[in-house]
This record gives structure tokens, sequence and C-alpha cells, in this order.
């Protein structure tokens, strides 16, 4: 009789589909920048490699907003800082090799009262590498 | 020789013959298995997975007898456990923890069966392994048991 046990990666998002809405009742007077800030969402993961890290990347290579996000009171690991999301995939979560774990999601979106409306559609990916 | 000592040889010879081979055999049938802790959804730590390929055979010696299991698994690093289903014969003991280079303890007790027929229970296995015991790659390959079943009388 054998046990075997393979690598295993598991990712799972809590809330798949997120809207951030940056209106006008989030502007301050004299200022430009207008900004949300989303916390509903989660990340879970199960992790039996060692020297694992969460990467986080966006699907749109040049947005009309910013859109940051950062790993916020992580169970497990140590979050990188906040970043602005961008197609290249940037540290989001460190040290969570050999882990199972969870942290909030924070999203923040930023507009610029001077570049109007309009609307990004992202697609988040959140991936584990080796550190 | 003299009646007496003619007595004497013949009483020896008697009780001699009273001693009998016992006749106790055991099998595992179903062959080597290989059980995978592959995770999933949601995420559940520790992994576990359970086997019930294999069964036990046996025929139980003259007098009420039990089965004992030990295991031998060089490097061990995650835990295997064995549980005695729908033994045909006997109590079924308590789900064992297979550790390497254990004693043998009991798994199927007070077996009072007919001795001329064989008795069967399945085998439920049941491994697990926490995230943080990491996987078998890097820990130098998966744990393999030599599980030795053992009957004797009771």
């Amino acid at each position: 009789m054998a046990v075997q046990v393979p690598q295993v990666t598991t990712l799972r998002l809590m809330t798949l589909t997120l809207a951030l809405n940056v209106s006008a009742i989030n502007a301050q007077p004299g200022t430009d920048e207008i900004t949300v800030t989303d916390q509903t969402s989660q990340l879970v993961w199960g992790i039996n490699g060692s020297g694992k890290k969460i990467t986080a990347s966006t699907s749109i290579a040049a947005p009309i907003f910013t859109l940051k996000v950062r790993a916020l009171n992580p169970t497990k690991g140590t979050p990188a800082p906040e970043m602005i999301l961008s197609t290249t995939p940037n540290d989001f979560l460190m040290n969570v090799g050999r882990s199972t774990g969870s942290c909030i999601l924070s999203y923040t979106g930023i507009a610029l009262a001077s570049r109007g409306v309009g609307a990004d559609s992202h697609v988040v990916t959140f991936t584990v590498v080796n550190q | 020789m003299g009646i007496r000592n003619q007595l004497a040889f013949f009483s020896i010879l008697l009780l001699a013959a009273s001693v009998e081979a016992p006749a106790q055999t055991i099998a595992v049938q179903g062959g080597n298995q290989i059980i995978k802790l592959t995770g999933g959804t949601p995420i559940v730590d520790p992994m576990v997975s359970s086997n019930t390929t294999c069964t036990l055979q046996w025929k139980r010696p003259k007098n009420t007898a039990k089965i004992t299991v030990s295991t031998i698994c060089p490097g061990q690093k995650f835990t295997l456990k064995v549980y005695a289903i729908n033994a045909q014969d006997g109590d079924a003991a308590p789900e064992v923890t297979l550790t390497t280079g254990m004693l043998a303890v009991d798994f199927v007790t007070n077996l009072n069966g007919n001795r001329t027929k064989t008795y069967t229970c399945t085998l439920r296995y049941t491994a697990s392994a926490t995230y943080a015991q990491g996987n078998s790659s890097e820990l130098g390959g998966d744990d393999v048991h030599t599980v030795r079943y053992t009957i004797l009388e009771q």
C-alpha cells in the first residue's frame, strides 16, 4: 500500500464578479482624483509546495481608469505592497508555500474627474508561482 | 522391555500425536494499491482519501484467535489508517493508525467461526496529509508501506 501526495495548488475566489462604481458621490471638492474601495471579495488557497507566492494581473493593457489591489488580513503569508494592476503579473502575496489560508481582496478604483466617464472590464488573474 | 516400560512408551506416543500443527492461513487479496491525495474544492485541510479495494482472508486456528496488524514504511511522511469492514467472523478493533516500526496491534478479535471455512473482511485504508506536510516529490517519494497481518491464538 502506497500513499502518494502530488503537488497540489488550489486557488478559489469567493466572489467572481465585482463592480466598482466611481461616481460623483465619491468626489472631494477641489480634487481631481476620485477613489472607491471594495473589500467584499476573498481569495482562498491550498498549496502543499514549498517556496510559493501569488501574483496578480489584469486582462486590460490600457485601462481608462486605475485599478489597484492588495491582500488584506491574510491568514498566512506576507502581503506585497498595493499595486496597480497591469497585464504583467506582479507580487500579490508572498511566502504561502505549504499552507492553506485566505485573504480579503482590497480593490481600489481611481478615476480622474478630468478624464470623463467610461468603464473598464477587468479579468483579474491570480497565479501561484515559485518565489 | 518390561510391561511398565512398554506402557510408558505408548503413553508418550499418544501425547505426541495429540499435538496438531495449526491450520493458520491469512492472505491479502487485491494487490498493491496507491492512495493519491489530490485536494479539491472546497479546500479541506488535511486532504483525505480512502481505498476499499483489498480484502483479507483467513482461516482461524484451533482456539479463539485474533488478527493483528503492523507496518514498515521507511521514512514515513503521511498518515495511513486501516479498519476492517464487514468482518465475517470476529469483532473489528477500532481503526488502527499505521506507523512504521509499530508493534502489532489488534485488528480483528474473537475469531470463533468454523475452522474449515475461509472468512473475509474488507480493508479500508484511509490516508491523509496536511498541506503543511508538503508533497511526495519534495520529500523524497511516496510512502510505501509493507503492512503485515498475523493470525494468532487470542
